[in-house]
């Protein structure tokens, strides 16, 4: 017995396959006019030259190897910042999270609040900028650098596991306070190793991230191979920038090789 | 003598539904009390108020001389550790072992420092594992609490209980998320270590045999009302049938 009422097939009602085609083109036409705005006419075409001249200049960041041994120690520096940098902002995270979790926040008026303004003022500003204001409280060197990225891994990682403690299940929460444990232990029992494995997860891929951060640092002054990247770049060196590069990538993919064996070991 | 003295209790939640309307209960030593009733007739709610894990509106509880409804936090928290309580869904911690779950019913008499490092007491250990011994989960130890089956987790749930020395066990429905035979295999074992180590219970269950087969008496419950509570003994099955009709 079919329904009279409904004729055809009516996941496809024909009106809202249009408005989604219509909302479509329109989406395209806008991105591609600004594209037409601030690509075609905002680039100096003259100034660019011919295919050839484009291809010589990319061949001067052809690296020199020879560089390279020189590049060892302010990329092994660039490690230590992220990993400093990652360590504070985990130490840093938990209270805040514990606070910005609606189920588990001591006093809900005040620090669920204020556990959330700190997230959102970590979220919401870049690295570059904390490192530009350590830089004018503290001097140049790694120490800002390391501040600024444990700054802005804070909030994320607060974030994050703020999240996982709200969805924590009640059940091993209600057990721990039917049996008399004190606040911190509740916490640490009840929630602590329901959320082990994404807390887990975000450090180590905060880690990541921070390895990224960190070799930019040096570009305002945070210590690590950005610093040595912005010198060699306003001598004109191509070639070192070029190697520099290479370091910064093979770096990366080494740390993502290291991180994804530690998660799958861990979690 | 009485442990365990509930009177004239009520609850009200948020919304405006009124859960318990004035119950009263006593639980004498040794003794083990069933609380019958369907779901909303306000059984798990009298349990929780039991150990305040929810804040009864009016009403006294007396455990042992002492009124908990009158306790501050602090107080409150000494007097939970004498309250052993065994969960529906048993409320294990899953990524830990099942030992690591017994002996965390020792978390309210230990240390905080002693408890983040999981240094328990090297007694308390010889206990917890007398205690798998005795619920039958010795075998399992080392397993993490996720990987057993649902009445060999309730098992651990009656021994983590247990780890606390209760003068009282406070017992919801504990059968509800096993199958029957299991079920009656958890009921037969919380009577069993209810007799010998002495200690009276407080058990909510909706199956009227279930009711009949292990308790020392019954107390009806419906819509937050007491509407029998008698020894078991004296009481028929076609009696118990009451909790099955609605008041109206």
């Amino acid at each position: 017995m079919t329904n009279a009422a409904i004729t055809g097939n009516p996941l496809r009602d024909p009106k809202k396959i249009a408005r989604k085609y219509i909302s479509i083109a329109i989406f395209a036409v806008i991105v591609l006019y600004i594209g037409k705005i601030i690509i075609l006419d905002g680039t100096d075409w003259e100034r660019l030259g011919s295919v050839e001249e484009v291809i010589k200049t990319v061949l001067f960041f052809v690296p020199d190897f020879a560089f390279f041994p020189e590049t060892v120690v302010p990329l092994l520096e660039t490690l230590l910042i992220a990993f400093w940098g990652t360590a504070l902002a985990v130490i840093l995270c938990l209270p805040i999270a514990y606070m910005a979790a609606r189920n588990v926040t001591p006093f809900p008026w005040i620090t669920y609040p204020l556990g959330r303004c700190l997230i959102v003022l970590s979220r919401s500003t870049h690295e570059i900028i904390f490192a530009l204001i350590y830089i004018s409280a503290l001097g140049l060197g790694p120490l800002p650098g390391i501040l600024a990225l444990a700054s802005r891994s804070l909030g994320f990682m607060a974030k994050t596991t703020s999240e996982a403690i709200e969805n924590a299940s009640p059940g091993p929460i209600e057990a721990m306070e039917a049996l008399g444990a004190n606040r911190f232990l509740v916490f640490f029992y009840g929630v602590m190793p329901q959320i082990f494995p994404i807390f887990v997860g975000n450090v180590i891929f905060q880690l990541d991230i921070n390895i990224r951060r960190a070799s930019i640092l040096g570009l305002v002054g945070g210590g690590g191979i950005g610093l040595m990247f912005a010198q060699v770049m306003q001598n004109l060196q191509y070639d070192r920038a070029g190697t520099i590069v290479v370091g910064i990538t093979s770096m990366v993919i080494i740390g993502e090789f290291i991180s994804n064996r530690i998660r799958a070991r861990l979690v | 003598m009485a442990v365990l003295e509930i009177s004239q209790l009520k609850k009200v939640y948020p919304g405006g539904e009124a859960a318990l309307k004035g119950v009263d209960v006593s639980v004498d030593a040794q003794e083990v009390v069933v609380l019958l009733g369907l779901s909303g007739s306000g059984k798990s709610t009298l349990l929780r108020c039991v150990n305040r894990l929810v804040e009864p509106d009016s009403g006294s509880i007396v455990l042992d001389g002492v009124d908990i409804t009158a306790l501050d936090k602090s107080a409150l928290r000494q007097t939970r550790r004498s309250m052993g309580m065994i969960f529906q869904e048993f409320n294990l911690i899953d990524r830990l072992s099942v030992l690591e779950n017994v002996l965390s019913g020792t978390l309210g008499t230990t240390s905080t420092l002693r408890g983040i490092f999981r240094a328990f007491h090297q007694e308390d250990i010889q206990r917890a594992l007398g205690l798998c011994e005795r619920v039958g989960i010795i075998d399992h130890i080392k397993k993490r609490a996720d990987q057993l089956s649902g009445g060999q987790r309730q098992r651990v749930g009656i021994a983590r209980a247990l780890m606390q020395h209760p003068k009282i066990l406070l017992v919801d429905e504990p059968t509800s998320a096993l199958d029957p035979k299991i079920g009656r295999e958890v009921m037969d074992l919380l009577t069993e270590v209810s007799r010998e180590l002495k200690i009276p219970m407080l058990v909510s269950v909706h199956d009227i045999h279930l009711a009949k087969n292990y308790s020392d008496r019954i107390v009806g419950l419906q819509g937050g009302e007491k509407i029998f509570d008698q020894p078991t003994s004296s009481i028929e099955i076609e009696e118990l049938d009451q909790i099955y009709h609605t008041a109206e």
